[in-house]
Parts: structure tokens; sequence; C-alpha cells
């Protein structure tokens, strides 16, 4: 293993939107979450990413005896963390919904949800976003600052790869489009229609751009007016407070519900009244949010309503995979290729203290030769000679050390890398090399660390 | 001899074109291959244009009008809903509705060939039957296709409401243009039906009502207008649409079928109705009127070949 990153969390493909609403939180609650994660011992670096189809936290454990043991370690404290943020009694009730990944394949993974690889929509651009986010409230937070900090940073550069150099996010694709698609195939044309959007985010902003002049009107209900207006002043909308919701409803024939309550807005009594007043005409809701804002009774018990979640619209993200399955495969060979390149470097963390001491070792044993032969027999020697010596026992350091630190790194890359380490460390009896020091590279402790990588993408 | 021989080769196209049609509706629906917005409806209405020329050829070696008889009127009632369906699919964008359209058509036609046969002995000097006769027939074909829609909407509907929204769910026409489509064809079915009801009563008037068959026939008639009727009334005041207007429209649909029924293999009553003498037999084909019995004329009128005597029903 090479760093021992640790992945628990739960996605659409392995837990049910009834379950992920009890773990999706808002940005409010990352400070909080974030606290108590690096507040363990376990843990040396972590972040929590929350979205609509996704809660998981990411960490890099402290020293331990191995990196196994650490992995094993930080597991147990992340799912202690997550069982403390749904305030259950234990994590275990929900094992078989969480999903676990380590070392390798926690980096693998980290890539592909920046890449949007594991989306629910392939290649939706959204998350890219989310990730940034959830990196910006770790970092704020003090959370990430070394090696995972690198880790995520580099992820942004694999999506940012994975966009550039593939088709896999061409088109508008996300829950919000595939929502307005699935709408056409109840109604037909949305020309004579009226949408309403319940929520005035970022996913209301994606249905507005991706109803674009296709319905008749736009409507946005939000609890802050402000905001609604705002957006419709950007999509020709009309916006309405949310006390007219019912109104609103009664004229309107697709819903697109995304706001951040964690309690239903549109309740099974509410409709009930709403489809009196419309005459039974057919009332079709989509709820992209998590935790849902839509009763899904209301599916069930009244007629000629129809509620379908996020979960509901993976049928239709299924076409959308299908037609990207070659672009996806290249969008892999891009993770793979820059997975590689990171566990390159990530090896050389086991190599660089190798490096270090015996560089230091060298330049002591020089440094201290010479110290003694300045104080006895080159004791007439001044200041200009003596710092000719000094620059010379450099020199020597570097041009003696050049070739076993060129092979070493070389090694780093290699699956028998460690061997030569372990030989070099024999031979000139070195320390055996620690587990990476997280805050080792160059980096300062409560700065993210990546100036010796290539440039983040913000 | 030779426009026998047309007639006969007419229906066998005309049967060609339906069973074309029919088997790349199906073959969409179940396997989702094939292009039915352009072929499928083009079949139909090659099928129903055959239809006609055959019911014209037919009509003129029999010397019957089309409207009379038992298997010409049900053969025009298919080939008016084959019509009505290629006029309407492009405005309601229900083209995939010809998967129910373009078997039902070929059902109907088959059965014409089969069911009753009737050359009138004698001809009607009233100018109400024929019209009666008329008007009803194209009111069938028209809730015959609001039937076809109605049946689609619950097929949609329910797979809707079971999220199962790939295959079959997005091969068939959207929910609200089934729902919108069902309407339209019960909107202009009605006021045929409310003028074939009109008619029939005063026809009734004129003859005698013999068998309870009969009796059974005129009260069928007018619960199917009945219900027809409430259909679209509970739909503009009440707001019954989606489900609950499709079950009115099936069950509309199901009266309608019962006249129908009890017109076909009705038995012949001779001397029970005064007034047979003159009428002719598509009288019996009216949702409402109770008709006279139909004339043992041996023709057999979707081939255009003569019955034998036995067969008449």
């Amino acid at each position: 293993m090479t760093l021992p990153v640790v992945v628990i969390g739960l996605s659409h493909k392995t837990a049910p939107v009834e379950v992920r609403e009890r773990f999706a939180s808002g940005s409010e609650v990352l400070p909080e979450v974030l606290a108590r994660i690096t507040a363990r011992a376990e843990i040396d670096e972590a972040m929590f990413l929350s979205t609509c189809n996704r809660v998981e936290i990411i960490g890099l454990p402290k020293l331990a005896s191995s990196h196994e043991e650490s992995a094993r370690l930080a597991s147990h404290a992340i799912r202690e963390t997550l069982r403390d943020h749904i305030g259950a009694h234990s994590i275990e009730e929900l094992r078989e919904y969480l999903y676990e990944r380590t070392g390798e394949d926690a980096v693998r993974h980290v890539f592909r949800v920046a890449a949007s690889l594991d989306s629910m929509v392939l290649g939706e651009p959204q998350i890219l976003g989310q990730v940034k986010d959830a990196y910006d409230a770790a970092v704020a937070a003090g959370a990430l600052r070394s090696n995972l900090s690198r880790c995520v940073s580099r992820a942004f550069s694999v999506a940012k790869r994975v966009r550039t150099e593939t088709q896999l996010g061409a088109g508008t694709v996300s829950i919000s489009s595939v929502a307005v698609d699935l709408a056409k195939r109840i109604f037909g044309d949305l020309g004579d229609r009226t949408v309403l959007l319940v929520g005035a985010g970022e996913m209301a902003e994606a249905a507005a751009k991706s109803l674009g002049q296709q319905a008749r009107s736009i409507r946005i209900c939000n609890r802050s007016f402000e905001r609604a207006a705002n957006l419709a002043s950007h999509f020709n909308a009309t916006a309405a407070p949310i006390e007219q919701l019912e109104s609103e409803l009664v004229m309107s024939d697709v819903v697109v519900a995304s706001t951040a309550s964690k309690n239903f807005v549109i309740t099974r009594d509410l409709v009930k009244r709403v489809m009196k007043q419309r005459k039974g005409r057919t009332l079709f809701f989509v709820d992209i949010a998590v935790p849902r804002n839509v009763d899904p009774a209301i599916h069930e018990h009244i007629d000629n309503a129809y509620v379908y979640d996020v979960d509901d619209l993976e049928s239709e993200v299924a076409e959308n995979m299908r037609s990207r399955q070659a672009e996806v495969a290249q969008a892999e060979r891009i993770v793979e290729a820059e997975l590689a390149l990171w566990l390159q470097w990530a090896r050389g963390l086991n190599v660089n203290p190798t490096i270090v001491a015996l560089r230091a070792k060298t330049r002591g044993v020089l440094v201290a030769e010479l110290e003694r032969s300045l104080g006895t027999r080159l004791k007439h020697l001044g200041e200009a000679e003596r710092a000719a010596l000094a620059q010379m026992i450099e020199s020597a350091t570097n041009k003696l050390l050049h070739a076993p630190t060129t092979r070493l790194k070389q090694a780093a890359g290699a699956s028998d890398g460690n061997d030569l380490v372990r030989a070099a460390q024999h031979l000139f009896d070195l320390p055996a090399a620690p587990a990476p020091e997280p805050t080792s590279a160059n980096v300062s402790p409560k700065k993210p660390a990546p100036e010796s990588e290539e440039r983040l993408p913000h | 001899m030779v426009n026998e021989t047309v007639a006969e080769g007419l229906f066998y196209l005309t049967a060609a074109a339906y069973v074309a049609a029919s088997v790349l509706f199906l073959r969409f629906l179940v396997r989702g291959k094939g292009d039915v917005g352009v072929l499928g409806p083009r079949l139909i209405g090659v099928g129903a244009a055959l239809h006609a020329v055959h019911i014209v050829v037919a009509s003129l070696v029999l010397h019957v009008c089309p409207v009379e008889g038992i298997h010409f009127p049900v053969s025009v009632a298919s080939m008016s809903m084959a019509i009505a369906y290629v006029l309407a699919r492009r405005r309601l964008k229900i083209e995939v509705a010809g998967a129910f359209i373009a078997p039902l058509a070929l059902t109907s036609l088959l059965a014409s060939r089969f069911v009753g046969s009737a050359e009138p002995s004698a001809r009607t000097k009233s100018a109400i039957l024929p019209f009666h006769v008329t008007t009803n027939l194209f009111g069938v074909a028209l809730f015959t296709l609001a039937f076809s829609a109605a049946t689609l909407y619950l097929i949609q509907e329910r797979l809707l409401k079971k999220k199962r929204i790939d295959g079959v769910f997005r091969r068939l026409p959207p929910l609200d243009v089934l729902d919108r489509a069902e309407h339209r064809f019960l909107l202009a079915g009605f006021p045929l039906l409310t003028i074939g009801i009109i008619t029939g009563t005063l026809w009734a008037r004129r003859v005698e009502m013999g068998s309870s068959s009969e009796v059974l026939r005129s009260v069928f008639g007018y619960v199917t207008w009945l219900v027809i009727a409430a259909v679209l009334f509970l739909r503009a005041a009440a707001g019954w649409r989606g489900r609950r207007a499709a079950y009115g429209t099936i069950a509309g649909f199901g009266f309608a079928v019962v006249v129908l029924m009890f017109y076909l293999l009705r038995a012949p009553s001779p001397g029970t109705v005064t007034a047979s003498r003159d009428a002719p037999s598509a009288a019996g084909l009216s949702l409402a009127a109770a008709a006279p019995p139909a004339p043992s004329s041996a023709v057999e009128l979707a081939g255009a070949k003569p019955r034998r005597p036995e067969m008449q029903p």
C-alpha cells in the first residue's frame, strides 16, 4: 500500500434515496462533521463530500505500526463519525449500504468521482464543483493539509483532463436535463405546459437551462423570494414566494423540486387540494432533492399525479450511459494513467526519507572530517579558502549521491522499489524508512501542499 | 365474374396491407425495432384506400348500398376507423396507436367476410335509415379509436405508476397525448352517436319491437349514449380525466360492442316486424333502434361471392 487513503460512504449505486437522505447534509453542517473527524486521533487529514447521490468521508490515517493497521483504525474512526452524523446507535445496521476503498483503490475512487465517472449521469459537470466546495471547506477547516490535499488536487487535474480530452461531458447532461426529458415523455411537448421550479439553487438553475425555450412558461417558487426573483430574471421566468406554492401548483404541469429542506415541501394533503382545483389535469413531480421534497405517497394514492425521485431517473440515465461507453473507456484510461503517476509520486514518499538520510550521513561525515582538519592541520586557512572548501564538500556530496539518488527515485515507481530502499538502508546503515510524514515535502502545516505538483485547476 | 375476381383480389390486398402494418407495429412495440412513424401509418393508409375500393367494387357487384346488410357496415366501420386514424394521427401525435388500429381493422375486415350476409330484397324508401346507419358507423369508428387511445393510456399510466419507464413506455405515445386523443375522438364521435340515437328512435317508432334481444339492443344503445355523455360531462365538470375517463371510454365502447353483437348474432324472426318488408337490414346496426331482421339474400359481401342459404344468420 502506498498511501493508506481510506474512503467510506454511500452513493446511488449502493443505497436507495431513503437511506441517502439520512446522511445528506447542507454546507452548513460541513465544519461540524470535519471537526468531528479531525478530532479523531486515528485521522490525520479528511474531507467530507455530500451531494444528492453521494455522501462519503475521505481520510488519511495517522501513522500506526503499518499502513494496513493505519487504514483499519481510520476505517473504524470514519464509520463512527458517520454513525454520529446520522445520530444512529450503530453503523452496522447500514453496513450493506456503505462502500469502503483503501490505498490505491481509494485514490482511484476519488479520481473517478471528480471526473464524473461514478456519477448517476456520466459526465455531469456539477460533481466537480461539489468536490471543489468540499475541498475548500476541508482546507478552511484545517482538515486538508498535505498528502490527501495533493490527492484531491490531483483529482481536479484528472477531471480537467477527462473534460478536455474526451466527449464525456459533451451535450447538456444533468439530472435536471434527464428530468426534463422524462417530462417530455409524459406530455409529449412542453410547448403548452408550465414548469414550476421549487427551489432556486444550482439544480433549479440547471433545470431552467435544460428547459430553455421548450416550456410555455417557467415559474420559480422559493423560500427566499429574492433568490427566486434573481434566478427568474436570468431565464425570463416568473418568481413567487413559497407561500403561494399551492396556487403555483394549480397552474403548473411539471414540478421540479430541488430545495435543501429536510422535510417534505409538497405533501399529500396539499396535492389532494391542488388536484381538485386542477380538475384532474396531470401533474408530474420530479424530485431531484436529497432529502426528498415531495411526499412519495402522492404517487401511490393520487390519480393523475406522478412523483419521480432521483433513483427513478436511473433508467433514463442508463440510456445516456449506453451512448457514452466509448468516452467512458477513454476517460477510464486517463484515470489509470493519472493513477500510475500518482502512485509513482506516492512511492517516492517512501524513498525520500532514505535519500535524505543518506545525504545527511554523507554530508555529515565529510563536514565532520573537514572541520577536524580545519581545527588542526588547516588552521591557517583564511575565510575565503574555508568557504571554497565548504563549497567543495557540497559539490562532492551532490556528485557522489547523484547516481544513487536518481536510482532510488526511479526505483520508487517500480514494484520492487522497496527492495532497493532496504538495500541502501542496509549498506549505509541508515535508519529504516518510516511511514511518510504527512507534513513533509516542503509543506507548511496549515496550508495545502501542491506547489511541487502541477497547478491546481482553481 | 371479372368484377367478383377484382373484389376478391382487393379484399386480399387490403388484408395484406393490414397484416403488414400489424406486424410492423407489433415488432416495434415488442422489440423496439423498425420505424413506425412513417411506414406504419402509410401501410394503414394504403390498406384503408384498398379497403374503400374493395367496398365500392363489391357493392357495385352486388348492387347493394354499403350501409346495408351486416358485413358491409362492419367493413365500412373498420375502413372509417383506419381513415380517421390516418387523418388524425399526425395532429394528435398518435402514430403508435396504429399498433391497435391495424389489427382491429384486419379483424373487422375478416369478420365482415364471415358474419352475416345480406343483399336486401327490398329497398326502403325512407331517407332516415341510411343516414342513421352511416352516422352510427362513423361513430363506432371514432369510438374504436377512442377505445384504442384509452387502452394505450391505461397501459402507459400503469407503467408510469409502476415506474417502469423503459422498454414499451418509451415506444408508446406520451400519456397526455393519449388522454387528449381519447377525448377528441369521443367528442367527435358523440354527435354522430347522438344523431344515430335520434334517427334510430324515430325509425323504431315505425317498426314493432319483436324479440327481447331487440329491446335489449335498444336499451344498450341508450346506455352507450348515456355512458359516453357522462364521460364527457364529468371530464368537463368534475375533472374526470386520465384513468377514470379511460375506464369510462372503454365501458362506453363495451356497450357499443354489445349492441353490435346483439345485431350480428341476432336470430331471424320472421313475422315479428311489420315494417320488415320495407326495411333494409342495415337498420339493425343502429345502436338504439330496434331494426328488422336482415333479409336473406345469399351473397358473401366481403369476397363478393354468393353464400349458401344455410349460412344465413
